[in-house]
């Protein structure tokens, strides 16, 4: 295993990861699994910089807050 | 069968609208960017000689009745059970929307899915085994564009089919796996106690093991016992499996998902698209991101502008030595012309009718009331339908979604998310779309704090009133489009503002949402997407004005034309009812530089709809050019810049506060809303005023 747990904003633009936990309250929870962001599936980061972070995931882009991608945790994959 | 009952249902932004307005001939709102349709929309069809009856629903990710759309969309599909529900996915990217899908299949299973998009699809390489998709969702499956119109013949003959039962559909059964016993366990109980029949029970099991809020309650309501009971099982799935049974039930649905791409799609060429990865690296830059919004913004009034007023082409013909061309492209420009159109009809109707015998106050209100108010709004048709169409083409590009997170980082500090962009662009078209706008707000606060803070972007008709005085008080080009685009900048600003304050004051709670939104790819605006846009908005304008130039123009005539002395023959109305009304507002207008009654007057028609405004004024000089009646009443520079200010922000029209009232049903908000923009114009337009008093304006 390569994947150390980092949080999805400790990703630079490029890198990938494969999400392990979510650490946010119910219903946004459900909302992120619903859009396909859940535990096991490969994320992408497009940008990363001041705003949101732009993801890419089961083929969508994807804008996230800053607060909600520091709460889901993904494995490195390099 | 007399009539078919249709629902489009679906994720967002999968090409609902687009295919209703394709079948019904319709021209709700199509735009490129999740949760634009936010209200049902209703239209018909004939097929076969049968009619459709056909329903557009808001776009939702799942059924779960977690937000407004998804209780719309949920409860039409149970209460009203349509003959077919037509599922749209969008068949570029079925990893996604083929989530509804299951889920609804679950649901209902009197459906056919219309594979949209398959264009785009084929364009990128995508193959979809039509029969396999078939096969494994158990309904009829038809690929269509609802954008090029390819399919729709087919799918209209596949909804007959399954509404008149002559193919068969199959439920849709996902594998939950670890929480099979527990749903059996649950569907169990419900089938003995006989509750909740109105929904298939398996589905009705796995919702309340999900923990779906709306179900519960609604069993709570019943039977109160079953409820705690359902909930004790659930926390045993909890524990038992050791994880949350939601996760599995979602999980499982996107297994079953995968397995369905994995045998049915075929990617031929993995044709990356370069021009959305280009773009993005701009729009998502974190510089110049917001930069090209605004100016993207800034650019649609500078070219709406152009068309109006002639600039800069007057200007630089001007520096060519080309005075005369540069004076006569002023005069010619689009409103210029039909407003002396208008000029003309007004004049030559009412020497006719006077010359048939018709007493002067019949053919005054003719002439002037009714035919100087047409040509008042009419002059603005092609300066809307231009702006509409440039509009238009942004939403249906796919930038605003962009915009949106561009401007997020800048909106936090006034506790919005980027969310906040949408209510504030769809602003500049009419306000009340605004409002409604706010239902796509995942966060109850910032749904409610942008309502109230959306009117404060200028609509379309107070562009026109903010035109009209920026020509009629400068005459240098440079000097009105500054005034014009000061006031959008101004508005934008204040809407951040008046959103803070009611952040912190109304709401108290100043932290900002997290933005969770999806990017749809870019694509080149279609013709016929931004001709529903202009054609819907300009015939709701030109209705809205007909009404109100009878109303409105009528009304106003009267209240100049008779007074307390009976019909002023004289034309003397300083002695109107007009008069009288007005005087009553004066005491607040004189604080803002504006004594005359006339402009209150104005101010008060405007309340109903800010086009009242120019009403008023044609009205009162006999002008149908609404330039020309603010010259006649004596404008300065210094008056307009207080008017415009007064204007835009002074009360919400009626229709706006109409639908503020609806969206947000608490009577003290919709108040503070007004009472804000009362105070906000007092302060502005008055603090301009005196300091242009001060620095030797008049
Ligand atoms: N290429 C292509 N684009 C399409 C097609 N149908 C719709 N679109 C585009 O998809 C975008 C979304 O269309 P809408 O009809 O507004 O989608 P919707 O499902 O009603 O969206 P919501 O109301 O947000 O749920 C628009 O930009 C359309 O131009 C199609 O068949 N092919
Ligand atoms: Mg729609």
């Amino acid at each position: 295993m390569d994947g150390n747990l980092v949080p999805l904003i400790a990703l630079r633009p490029g890198q990938r990861g494969r999400v392990v936990t979510m650490n946010v309250g119910r219903g946004k929870a459900r909302r992120l699994m619903e859009l396909g962001l859940l535990p096991g599936e490969v994320v992408e980061v497009v940008s990363n910089s001041v705003g949101p972070v732009v993801i890419r995931v089961r083929g969508m882009t994807l804008a996230l807050g800053r607060n909600v991608a520091s709460r889901v945790w993904v494995e490195v994959i390099s | 069968m007399s009539e078919v009952l249709v629902a489009l249902a679906g994720s967002p932004n999968v090409g609902k609208s687009t295919l209703f307005n394709r079948l019904t001939g319709g021209d709700v709102h199509v735009a490129n960017w999740p949760g634009v349709t936010l209200q049902r929309a209703e239209g018909k069809t004939e097929h076969h000689g049968i009619v459709l009856r056909i329903i557009d629903l808001p776009g939702t990710y799942s059924l779960s009745a977690q937000d407004i759309g998804e209780k719309i969309a949920r409860e039409f599909i149970v209460e009203e059970k349509p003959d077919v529900m037509v599922i749209v996915v969008d068949a570029t990217s079925l990893e996604k929307s083929l989530y509804f899908a299951v889920m609804a299949l679950e649901l209902y299973q009197k459906a056919v899915i219309a594979l949209n998009m398959i264009d785009a699809a084929e364009k990128r390489g995508i193959h979809i085994d039509i029969q396999g998709l078939e096969s494994k969702l158990g309904v009829p499956v038809v690929p269509v564009s609802a954008l090029k119109g390819i399919g729709l013949g087919v799918l209209l003959d596949r909804i007959l089919d399954v509404a008149q039962g002559r193919v068969r559909t199959y439920p849709l059964r996902v594998d939950y796996n670890g929480l099979e016993p527990f749903i059996h366990e649950v569907e169990r109980l419900l089938r003995e106690r006989g509750v909740l029949d109105k929904y298939p029970s398996r589905w009705a099991a796995v919702r309340l093991l999900e923990g779906d809020e709306v179900l519960l309650d609604e069993l709570k309501k019943i039977d109160p016992e079953l409820a705690e009971k359902v909930n004790s099982i659930r926390e045993r799935a909890r524990i038992e499996l050791g994880e949350d049974p939601e996760r599995i039930a979602i999980s499982s649905r996107y297994s079953l998902i995968d397995e369905i791409v994995c045998s049915t799609v075929t990617r031929v060429k993995l044709a990356a698209p370069t021009l959305t990865e280009k773009l993005d690296e701009l729009m998502l830059h974190p510089v110049a991101g917001p930069i090209v919004s605004v100016l993207l913004i800034l650019f649609t009034f500078f070219l709406i502008f152009a068309v109006n007023t002639g600039f800069p082409l007057n200007i630089l013909f001007d520096h060519m030595g080309y005075s005369e061309l540069a004076a006569l492209i002023e005069e010619y420009s689009l409103s210029g012309i039909l407003g002396s159109l208008f000029d003309w009809l007004s004049s030559a109707l009412s020497e006719w009718l006077t010359s048939m015998g018709y007493a002067d106050w019949l053919v005054g209100l003719i002439s002037d009331g009714i035919i100087g108010s047409i040509g008042t709004l009419a002059s603005f048709i092609p300066l809307l339908l231009m702006a509409y169409v440039f509009l238009g083409a942004m939403q249906d590009s796919g930038l605003f979604p962009r915009a949106a997170v561009s401007l997020d980082n800048l909106f936090r500090r006034f506790g919005l998310s980027g969310r906040a962009f949408f209510p504030a662009a769809l602003g500049m078209g009419c306000s009340v779309a605004a409002v409604v706008s706010t239902r796509a707000m995942d966060d109850d606060r910032e749904r409610m704090v942008t309502a109230m803070a959306s009117p404060l972007i200028p609509c379309q008709a107070r562009l026109l009133v903010l035109l009209a005085l920026a020509s009629a008080a400068f005459t240098n080009p440079l000097e009105q489009s500054a005034l014009t685009v000061s006031i959008y900048f101004l508005s934008f600003v204040l809407y951040l503002l008046v959103s803070k304050f009611l952040n912190k004051f109304v709401f108290k709670v100043e932290y900002a949402p997290d933005l969770v939104m999806e990017l749809p790819p870019y694509h080149r605006p279609s013709l016929r997407v931004i001709w529903w846009y202009a054609r819907s908005n300009t015939e709701h304008f030109v209705k809205k004005a007909g009404l109100l130039i009878f109303v409105l123009g009528v009304a106003t005539w009267f209240l100049l034309n008779f007074g307390p002395s009976g019909y002023l023959s004289q034309g003397d109305i300083s002695k109107s009812y007009a008069a009288i009304l007005g005087n009553l507002l004066t005491p607040v207008t004189s604080l803002i530089g504006l004594p005359d009654w006339k402009y209150a007057l104005a101010f008060e028609v405007g309340f109903v709809a800010k086009e009242g405004l120019l009403i008023t004024f044609s009205s009162i000089t006999g002008a149908a050019d609404p330039v020309e009646a603010l010259r006649s009443m004596g404008i300065t520079p210094l008056k307009a810049v207080s008017m415009a200010l007064a204007m835009n922000y002074y009360v919400p029209c009626l229709a706006t506060v109409a639908a503020l009232f609806s969206e947000l049903r608490i009577g003290k908000y919709v108040l503070l809303t007004v009472v804000i923009e009362i105070v906000l114009a007092l302060l502005l337009a008055g603090t301009a005023y005196w300091i242009g008093i001060l620095m030797g304006f008049s």
